[in-house]
């Protein structure tokens, strides 16, 4: 197991430069998930410590060894690809030993890691079978069975479960949770999903357009965001953000408020028009048109009153996160 | 509706017959031919033969220099048909996999040798053949088969090799594997379609070729079976009968080669056309 350090890291395509000089230190037996909208550099970054992209300028450190131009296989990681890239031709077992058998692992050993895997990820009944005969989750359980048996320091996920459907997904994020508390090695994963972000991560990095937004903990990036970017980005509905009078009220160029933080009541700050409510069963989620543009609040009971009217809507003061004009949060 | 389907049905219908026709009434002419009499075949070029003669037939496939002459057909067609798939095969894998300088300029050359026919180069081909040292040797005919292929050969593995997920070449570069171990381990296996397509190209293409062997090969112990029928051509007289009958006997491996692979062939194709 290893800690990684990216140091300065550029990577450009021609003139046009995806990631700009970043530095994430991701320690030992973390779970660090990338996190940002489509285009904003993850997968870029996640090549470049795969190595099957070389970065402009910058440096790669896994434990303590510059891997910046090794090649993959001498980097002790492994990655486990969107579309699993498992080898059609091969059954499942020759897919999962495939790597061991290019390091010249001798037989026994092989044939030791392959159960072994296999045990972990429940694939025994299906290791004789090909790749097509098989369903999607079970794919992507081979795939992360072919990276499990290289025993890497770093494990490497491109979006791996973003192929599978709603249910599926959630049950692979558990079983990826429990493989991270059993092998307790470094994992990266990249999503765009801020659930998986969320639910798997030890750390999360917020990326944006080829920088870092912010570094933390799910919980400090949900309670404390240091910029608007990541204000927004972390928790659906996502944050409300409120300039005009209500950030003058606030004492900040922008303030935001959670959607849980807003209430709807009479004695509320601020006037709004009731737009739309989605019923969700446990919750209800209400668009209010106002003066700030539209406003999202999250309650629990139902409203009553119908579409078109007018109703009050307020939050506390300690729940009301501010930025500056920059973006970024003031005190 | 019905109407006009049916009438469409019937034109679709109408049109292959007769494009058929074409096709099979030479074929017709010459496994029947190989029957007849002289007489018989030139009075009634088309028809039944009068009186059915096999020993035409049974006369070639008992003569030892009808078996030599398809062994070096085969030998030959094999041969032709193995470099081919190596040559363009790991051409074609450099075009599709890595981009490097001048690789499009490259491309442009080498298909440059589709609009490029055969008999324009056979003196220079001779001279070049003949410079190596080849000349009566089966390299003299399978090595400008193998290069006037490629070009054809190319553009189609190119096109299929491309379909090829990226993604598994990453992955199984991750793995430690490189750039020639994926060649053979992962995009031939996995490119059969396509193989076979080229595979019966230059196969039949070779299967037929005249005029190479013609100019490169005087041992008679190395003749293919196109030369072969020159023996039934005298100075006065040619046995079309016998020669009709040598053809039918010859064109079968090529179509028994046709039809194992027609499956692949037709895959290959159009695979590049229908895959989403």
């Amino acid at each position: 197991m290893a800690k990684v350090e990216i140091k300065s890291l550029v990577k450009s395509f021609g003139t046009v430069s995806v990631i700009k000089g970043i530095n994430i230190d991701i320690p030992d037996g973390s779970f660090t998930v990338l996190v940002g909208p489509s285009g904003c550099g993850k997968s870029t970054l996640l090549r470049q410590i795969a190595g099957l992209d070389m970065p402009t300028s910058g440096s790669i450190m896994i434990g303590d060894r510059d891997v910046t131009f090794e090649e993959p296989s001498d980097r002790g990681i492994s990655m486990v690809f969107q579309s699993y890239a498992l080898f059609p031709h091969m059954t499942v077992r020759q897919n999962v030993e495939f790597g061991m058998k290019l390091a010249k692992v001798p037989a026994e050993e092989r044939a030791k890691r392959v159960a072994n895997a296999a045990a972990v990820l429940h694939l025994e009944p299906l290791l004789d079978r090909k790749p097509a005969a098989l369903s999607g989750g079970q794919r992507q359980r081979v795939a992360i069975g072919r990276s499990i048996v290289r025993n890497p320091q770093v494990f490497l996920f491109d979006e791996p479960l973003s192929n599978l459907d709603a249910a599926l997904r959630t049950q692979m994020r558990v079983e990826l949770a429990a493989l991270h508390k059993k092998l307790k090695a470094t994992m990266i994963y990249v999503t765009h999903d801020q659930v998986e972000a969320m639910t798997l991560a030890d750390q999360i990095v917020v990326l944006n357009a080829g920088h870092v937004e912010q570094i933390g903990s799910p919980s400090e990036l949900y309670e404390r965001p240091q910029t608007e970017f990541v204000a927004t980005f972390i928790g659906s509905p996502k944050m409300n953000l409120l300039k005009g009078r209500a950030a003058e009220a606030g004492k900040a160029a922008t303030i935001g408020v959670r959607p849980e933080q807003i209430s709807i009541g009479p004695d509320g700050m601020w006037e709004a028009k009731l737009a739309f409510v989605e019923y969700l069963g446990n919750e209800n989620i209400i668009y209010l048109d106002s003066e700030f543009g539209q406003v999202i609040a999250r309650a629990a009971a139902a409203v009553d009153t119908p579409f078109g009217s007018t109703v009050r809507f307020g939050y506390s003061p300690q729940n009301v996160h501010r930025f500056g004009a920059d973006g970024q949060r003031v005190a | 509706m019905k109407t006009s389907h049916f009438l469409a049905g019937l034109g679709k219908t109408a049109f292959l017959s007769v494009a058929s026709i074409f096709v099979l009434v030479p074929m017709a002419v010459t496994v029947l031919g190989g029957f007849k009499s002289n007489g018989d075949l030139r009075e009634n070029p088309f028809g039944l033969p009068q009186v059915w003669d096999f020993s035409f037939f049974s006369d070639i496939l008992s003569q030892p220099s009808f078996w030599a002459y398809l062994g070096n057909s085969l030998v030959i067609s094999l041969g032709s048909v193995v470099m081919t798939i190596i040559v363009a095969g790991a051409a074609a894998y450099v075009f599709a996999q890595i981009r490097f300088f001048g690789s499009r300029m490259l491309q442009s050359y080498l298909l440059l040798g589709l609009v490029f026919p055969f008999a324009t180069a056979i003196l220079p081909l001779f001279i070049k053949v003949r410079d190596l040292g080849l000349l009566d040797t089966y390299w003299a005919v399978i090595l400008p088969q193998t290069a006037f292929g490629t070009a054809l050969a190319i553009l189609l593995f190119k096109t299929f090799f491309e379909q090829l997920p990226r993604e598994m070449f990453e992955a199984a570069y991750v793995e430690g594997c490189g750039y020639i171990r994926f060649f053979w381990q992962f995009t031939l296996p996995l490119s059969t379609p396509i193989i076979a397509t080229v595979g019966t190209f230059v196969f039949v293409n070779s299967w037929n070729n005249f005029l190479l062997p013609l100019i490169v090969l005087n041992d008679r112990d190395l003749y293919t079976w196109p030369l072969g029928i020159m023996q039934f051509r005298g100075e006065y007289v040619t046995e079309w009968n016998r020669t009709l009958a040598f053809i039918t006997l010859t064109i079968v491996p090529a179509v028994v080669f046709f039809l194992a692979a027609q499956k692949y062939i037709v895959a290959g194709l159009t695979g590049g056309a229908v895959k989403g």
